[in-house]
C-alpha cells in the first residue's frame, strides 16, 4: 500500500479528482504475505479511473490497540473511541467521511484477516448504542446521516466454497449493521493472472465503482 | 490413566471475571470437571506476549478438548481472537510437519459465541468461521453454540443469573454431557440456548433505557447522539 499510518496520502492524480467522492481502502495483508499486492495495484488503478480521491492504509503497518469492549465510545466519549494516540480515531473518521470503503483481505477461515479486524473492531463508535429493527432483526441505530458504500475483495489461497459462502454472508451482515446501501464482493484465487484480476474486480465491483464514479445517482 | 484435559480460551478483552464469554465457559467447564476432566483457562488479551502465547499453544496441543468462548465483534470473531487463530493454525501446521501432532491424538474443538443482539442468528457467521478454523488447524469440530442477548448475563456466574438463564444452563449441561461422552454437541443444546432469556422487545427496551441511564450517570446524556467525526 502506498500510504502509512498517520500520514495518509492522497494517491489519485489531482487533475482527475472528484472532490465530492472519497474512497478509503483498508488492506489486510498479513506480515510477510505479498500475495495481495497485484490485486491492490489493479484495485487502485480501477479507482483512479473513477476519479475518486483515495486514502489507503496498509493495516499491518498501522499500530492499533485492540477494542476493549468497554462501550465507552457510546457512553463516556460518545462517537469517539476512548483510546487516543493511535490511528483508531483517524481511520474511523476516514471511514465515515468516505463515499466508499473497500476492504482488501486474504480470506481467513472465511472471514477477514486479523489486520482488517484490528480496524473494524474500533469503528462501533460510528453507530449508536440504541437498537432498531431491520428486516425483523435487531441492529444498532445510525449515528451519522450517511454511511459509505462497501466493497470487500478477498483472496482465497485455494478454491473453497464454504469459505466463499461465509465471506459473502459476513459482508452482507457488515453492510446491514453499518447501513451501507451499496455493496459488492469480489473473491479471487491466489496467483490469478493480472488480466483476470482486473476483469474480476471491474465486473464484481461495478455497483460501487459506478457509485463512487458518479455514474449512478 | 491420566484425566482428560480441556483448555479454555476466553476471547473477551474484558477483565477476567467480568465477561459474559467467561461466565458461559466457566459454567461449561465446571460440568466437565464434575465429569472428571481437568481444565485450564487462558484469556486472549493476556496471550499476546510470546511466552504466554507459547504456553497457550502448548496447552492446546496437549489437550483433548479446546473450548473457545468469545463475544461477537462486528459480526465476526474479535481481532485478538482472529489473530490468535491465525497464529495457532500456523503453529499447528508446523507441528504437523514435524510430526509432533499425531492424527490419533487429534483434539476436539467447540466454540461458544455470544452477542448483545437478542437473536442468535448474528452469531452464525462467527460460528462458521470457528468451524473452518477447526478444520484448518486440524481439530475435530465437536460443535458450536450461539447465544443472543448475552448482555442479560451481566458478566455474572450463570448460577447467579437465576431463572431467566435456566435454559442456557440446560443447554450447556447437554453440551457437557455430550462432550464427556465423546459425542458432538447435540442440536437440542443449541435449541435450549436459542430460547430468549428475555423477550426480544423487552430486551431492546431495557437495553435502550440502560444506555440512557448510564449516560445520565456519566453526565453525557446530551452528547450521546454527537457526531464528532463527520
Amino acid at each position: 500500500m502506498e500510504t502509512q499510518a498517520h500520514d495518509p496520502q492522497v494517491i489519485a492524480d489531482p487533475e482527475t479528482l472528484n472532490p465530492a467522492k472519497r474512497t478509503l481502502v483498508l488492506s489486510g495483508a498479513l506480515p510477510g504475505d505479498d500475495a495481495l499486492e497485484p490485486v491492490e495495484v489493479a484495485l487502485l488503478a480501477l479507482l483512479r479511473e473513477e476519479g475518486t480521491e483515495i486514502r489507503g492504509y496498509s493495516m499491518r503497518d498501522v499500530p492499533l490497540a485492540h477494542c476493549q469492549g468497554c462501550f465507552e465510545c457510546w457512553t463516556t466519549t460518545p462517537g469517539l473511541c476512548k483510546t487516543d494516540g493511535d490511528a483508531g480515531r483517524e481511520i474511523a473518521s476516514a471511514m465515515i467521511n468516505s463515499d466508499l470503503l473497500v476492504i482488501l483481505t486474504p480470506v481467513t477461515f472465511g472471514g477477514y484477516s486479523s489486520e482488517i479486524k484490528k480496524a473494524l473492531d474500533r469503528i462501533i463508535c460510528l453507530v449508536l448504542p440504541f437498537f432498531r429493527r431491520v428486516d425483523g432483526e435487531v441492529h444498532h441505530s445510525r449515528r451519522y446521516r450517511k454511511y459509505p458504500a462497501f466493497a470487500a475483495v478477498g483472496m482465497l489461497p485455494a478454491p473453497d466454497e464454504e469459505q466463499a459462502r461465509i465471506f459473502h454472508a459476513l459482508v452482507e451482515r457488515n453492510a446491514r449493521n453499518l447501513d451501507c446501501r451499496v455493496t459488492a464482493v469480489c473473491l479471487l484465487p491466489a496467483g490469478a493472472p493480472p488480466a483476470d484480476v482486473h476483469e474480476s474486480l471491474a465486473a464484481d465491483l461495478e455497483p460501487v465503482l459506478a457509485h463512487v464514479g458518479g455514474r449512478v445517482a | 490413566m491420566s484425566a482428560r484435559r480441556a483448555v479454555l480460551l476466553v476471547g473477551s478483552a474484558r477483565p477476567p471475571g467480568t465477561g459474559n464469554s467467561e461466565a458461559l465457559a466457566t459454567y461449561l467447564l465446571a460440568r466437565l470437571v464434575e465429569g472428571g476432566m481437568e481444565t485450564e483457562a487462558f484469556h486472549v488479551h493476556r496471550c499476546q506476549r510470546p511466552e504466554r502465547e507459547r504456553a497457550l499453544f502448548e496447552a492446546v496441543d496437549g489437550t483433548d478438548l479446546f473450548v473457545l468462548s468469545t463475544p461477537l465483534y462486528v459480526d465476526a470473531l474479535p481481532y485478538l481472537v482472529t489473530r490468535c487463530c491465525e497464529r495457532m493454525a500456523a503453529h499447528r501446521a508446523a507441528e504437523r510437519n514435524e510430526s509432533n501432532l499425531q492424527n490419533e491424538h487429534r483434539s476436539r474443538m467447540v466454540a461458544l459465541v455470544n452477542c448483545g443482539f437478542p437473536e442468535l442468528e448474528h452469531t452464525r457467521v462467527a460460528l462458521d468461521i470457528c468451524r473452518v478454523f477447526a478444520r484448518e488447524a486440524s481439530f475435530f469440530w465437536a460443535g458450536g453454540l450461539g447465544l443472543g442477548g448475552g448482555e442479560a448475563i451481566g458478566g455474572k456466574p450463570l448460577e447467579e443469573v437465576g431463572g431467566m438463564a435456566r435454559h442456557v444452563r440446560g443447554g450447556l449441561d447437554l453440551a457437557a454431557e455430550a462432550l464427556l461422552a465423546d459425542r458432538v454437541i447435540p442440536e437440542e443444546a443449541q435449541a435450549e440456548l436459542a430460547r430468549p432469556m428475555i423477550p426480544s422487545r423487552l430486551y431492546t427496551t431495557l437495553g435502550n433505557w440502560g444506555w440512557l441511564r448510564l449516560a445520565r450517570k456519566k453526565g453525557t446524556l446530551r452528547r450521546l447522539w454527537d457526531r464528532p467525526l463527520g
